[in-house]
């Protein structure tokens, strides 16, 4: 690790501490330090501001923690890829095709649970996959991903699954069944619980360790496919593994917690600002600080607007948006 | 013989005049008839020339004809209101949401969502009446601009509902039937109030949508309902939406007695599934978890008496099997 990174990385698990601890306080129960203390001490289930504690405070925070990690890598992923600092998760279309798989379950079926599987997460999963599919194999030509092609793929694709998502949402036979689309639409970390944690954990952690063998490539690339190529970079090798990584972590964030908007686009940018564009321990501090980045503003969110929060989406694009044009204005961020 | 001849005398003359009695009272009856039509003529000419300004739940004036001939409603609700007050006869048309009573069914049908304005226009309604949060205000504005008042009614308690038919009974020119229904309802829901009820009222939750979880907030109908009933709405908070989503943790502390948003085996498959932590809250503990008519619920009409029958039953009920 860089001697430059090493602060960094430190600041943000200190600060990833201050906010967990904070996270376990706001609820419906009132619970101070010593209860949180206690109960992580000696949990008893059978209180039930201990259950809401470690069974709903706590999954809702690491879910929070993983989604924001995983997007902001894969937001790091799909620029690196496409060597376009616009570029997102959403890129190839995971979070529109995410959206169309879950409508497509609240809208078609009557019954949401069956043999005890909740449905919509798996039909999000399988929407994000094929509509990635289809737009890589849209923006590929001889098995070599063409990025331009890929973006323009993406955006058309993107338009068709939001079209057909809407279209389905606008027959939606009943109100609640509009506002559960429009309240997953928006993202929300209000379902998590232990039993779905483990997935994005293991995507994350999979990524994460993958891509300390490829750290270098990946740095390469952002420099452009034609230096990358000339340093010796498998550039359409290295390209496949980033699409592929970046589509499962962002599939598994978006079956999971809706398509939570900004994240993916705005850490990466922040990382190289702070880290330079070629700093090794750039994607481990890109996770950290979108771990924090989605926690800080699902507190938010639950601070604002109790009991249940606002969308975490709204929080990332209202609080983060006016932050990253500052950061744009200033003139000195490494795009 | 004189008198034989008085008699003969007056009989000609009766025979002489009865012929030209007989003739002429169709004439008188006419004249009669005339002159009484001419005087609802003049009534409803007089009657027609002075249109009703009224304001509505919401605060909105209108005007409207004295006696309205050509009604509709852009609400579910709405209609069972018109249909328990109105002449059936001046309804012109109902919504794809209005199944309720079954004589709706054969109105023609006006898209509510989105307003076929169009459709509605072409039927050309004296008033149209709805129902608050049910019309957006941009299609009521609309309406009106077109000229078409629309009359907004606000329901949050039974009495609302009560004066709402009386208000409608006024407008449409039939107080009688409105008072008529009126007196009955209050009648019944005073009679429910004289049965037994639980030393302590039971807090029901009752739950509108399961992902995210909505239920009946404290400023809706289902409050006064449930109080009714003989219980209360676990939901003391006030919140701005009507049907606030709620956090697991929340409903967790609200800890209700009741929980009313589908049978026990239902939820236990599909929401205690999805929220197993929920399993602790009192309702599923004792099994007091119950499914209810979605209309009587959801609706606020003339049938509130029977949706508080069924709620006070719930309340009263033994726990699910």
């Amino acid at each position: 690790m860089s001697r430059r990174a090493f602060p960094w990385i430190l600041a943000s698990l200190s600060l990833m501490l201050v906010l967990v601890v904070l996270g376990l306080r706001i609820g419906s129960f009132a619970t101070d330090y010593a209860f949180i203390g206690r109960t992580l001490l000696n949990y008893n289930p059978d209180d039930p501001a201990q259950l809401a504690l470690v069974q709903l405070r706590l999954p809702r925070i690491v879910m929070a923690l993983l989604a924001g990690g995983g997007l902001a890598v894969s937001g790091y992923l799909m620029q690196a890829m496409v060597n376009n600092a616009l570029a997102d998760p959403y890129l190839l279309g995971t979070a529109s095709g995410a959206s169309l798989g879950a409508i497509l379950c609240f809208s078609l079926l009557s019954n949401l649970t069956v043999a005890g599987i909740y449905l919509p997460p798996l039909a999000a999963l399988v929407g994000a996959l094929l509509t990635t599919l289809l737009v890589v194999a849209l923006g590929s030509q001889r098995g070599q991903l063409i990025p331009g092609q890929l973006l323009l793929a993406g955006v058309a694709i993107s338009s068709l699954t939001a079209a057909l998502g809407g279209l389905l949402s606008f027959l939606s036979s009943s109100e609640g069944q509009l506002r559960t689309v429009v309240f997953w639409a928006m993202g929300s970390f209000e379902r998590a619980g232990w039993d779905v944690l483990p997935y994005p954990a293991l995507a994350l952690g999979a990524a994460l360790l993958l891509l300390v063998f490829l750290q270098k490539d990946l740095n390469v690339l952002l420099l452009g496919e034609e230096r990358a190529q000339t340093l010796g970079v498998q550039v359409a090798r290295t390209r496949w593994i980033l699409v592929v990584t970046a589509a499962t972590l962002t599939g598994c964030v978006v079956a999971l917690c809706g398509p939570v908007g900004f994240v993916g686009l705005m850490v990466p940018h922040l990382t190289r600002w702070l880290l330079g564009v070629t700093g090794k321990a750039n994607l481990l501090f890109c996770a950290l600080l979108g771990a924090d980045f989605l926690l800080g503003c699902d507190l938010l969110a639950r601070l604002l607007y109790p009991p249940a929060g606002l969308p975490v989406g709204l929080i990332t694009a209202l609080f983060g948006v006016p932050f990253f044009v500052y950061l744009l204005r200033k003139k000195r961020v490494a795009l | 013989m004189r008198l034989y001849n008085r008699r003969r005398a007056y009989l000609c003359a009766m025979s002489r005049l009865l012929p030209s009695v007989f003739f002429s009272l169709p004439l008188l009856f006419l004249f009669a008839a005339c002159q009484s039509n001419d005087k609802s003529a003049a009534t409803a000419t007089a009657t027609a020339a002075a249109p009703q300004h009224v304001t509505d739940d919401l605060g909105h004036q209108l005007t409207i004809p004295a006696r309205p001939r050509r009604i509709m409603s852009l609400a579910a609700s709405m209609t069972e209101m018109l249909y328990a007050v109105a002449d059936t006869a001046t309804i012109v048309a109902r919504t794809q949401v209005c199944d309720y009573p079954r004589a709706a069914l054969r109105k023609p049908v006006i898209s509510s969502y989105p307003l076929d304005l169009e459709g509605l226009v072409a039927l050309h309604p004296d008033v149209v009446f709805t129902v608050e949060g049910i019309t957006s205000l941009d299609d009521i504005a609309r309406l009106e601009k077109l000229g078409i008042p629309v009359y907004c009614q606000r329901y949050t308690t039974a009495a609302d509902i009560l004066r709402g038919l009386t208000d409608l009974g006024r407008l449409l020119g039939r107080p009688v039937q409105a008072r008529k229904l009126t007196d009955s309802l209050q009648v019944e829901l005073q009679a429910m109030q004289q049965l037994p009820r639980p030393s302590r009222p039971p807090a029901v939750l009752a739950i509108t949508w399961q992902d995210p979880i909505y239920v009946y907030g404290e400023n809706t109908l289902f409050t006064d309902k449930i109080r009714l009933a003989g219980g209360q709405n676990a939901v003391t908070e006030h919140f701005a939406q009507p049907y606030p989503a709620l956090t697991r943790e929340y409903i967790l502390k609200l800890n209700p007695d009741v929980l009313i948003g589908g049978s026990f085996g239902k939820l236990d498959s599909t929401f205690f599934k999805n929220y197993p932590e929920l399993k602790r809250i009192k309702a599923y503990q004792n099994r007091r978890v119950y499914g209810i008519t979605g209309d009587l619920m959801e609706r606020p009409s003339p049938r509130v008496v029977e949706s508080v029958r069924e709620l006070q039953r719930l309340i009263g009920a033994p726990p699910a099997p």
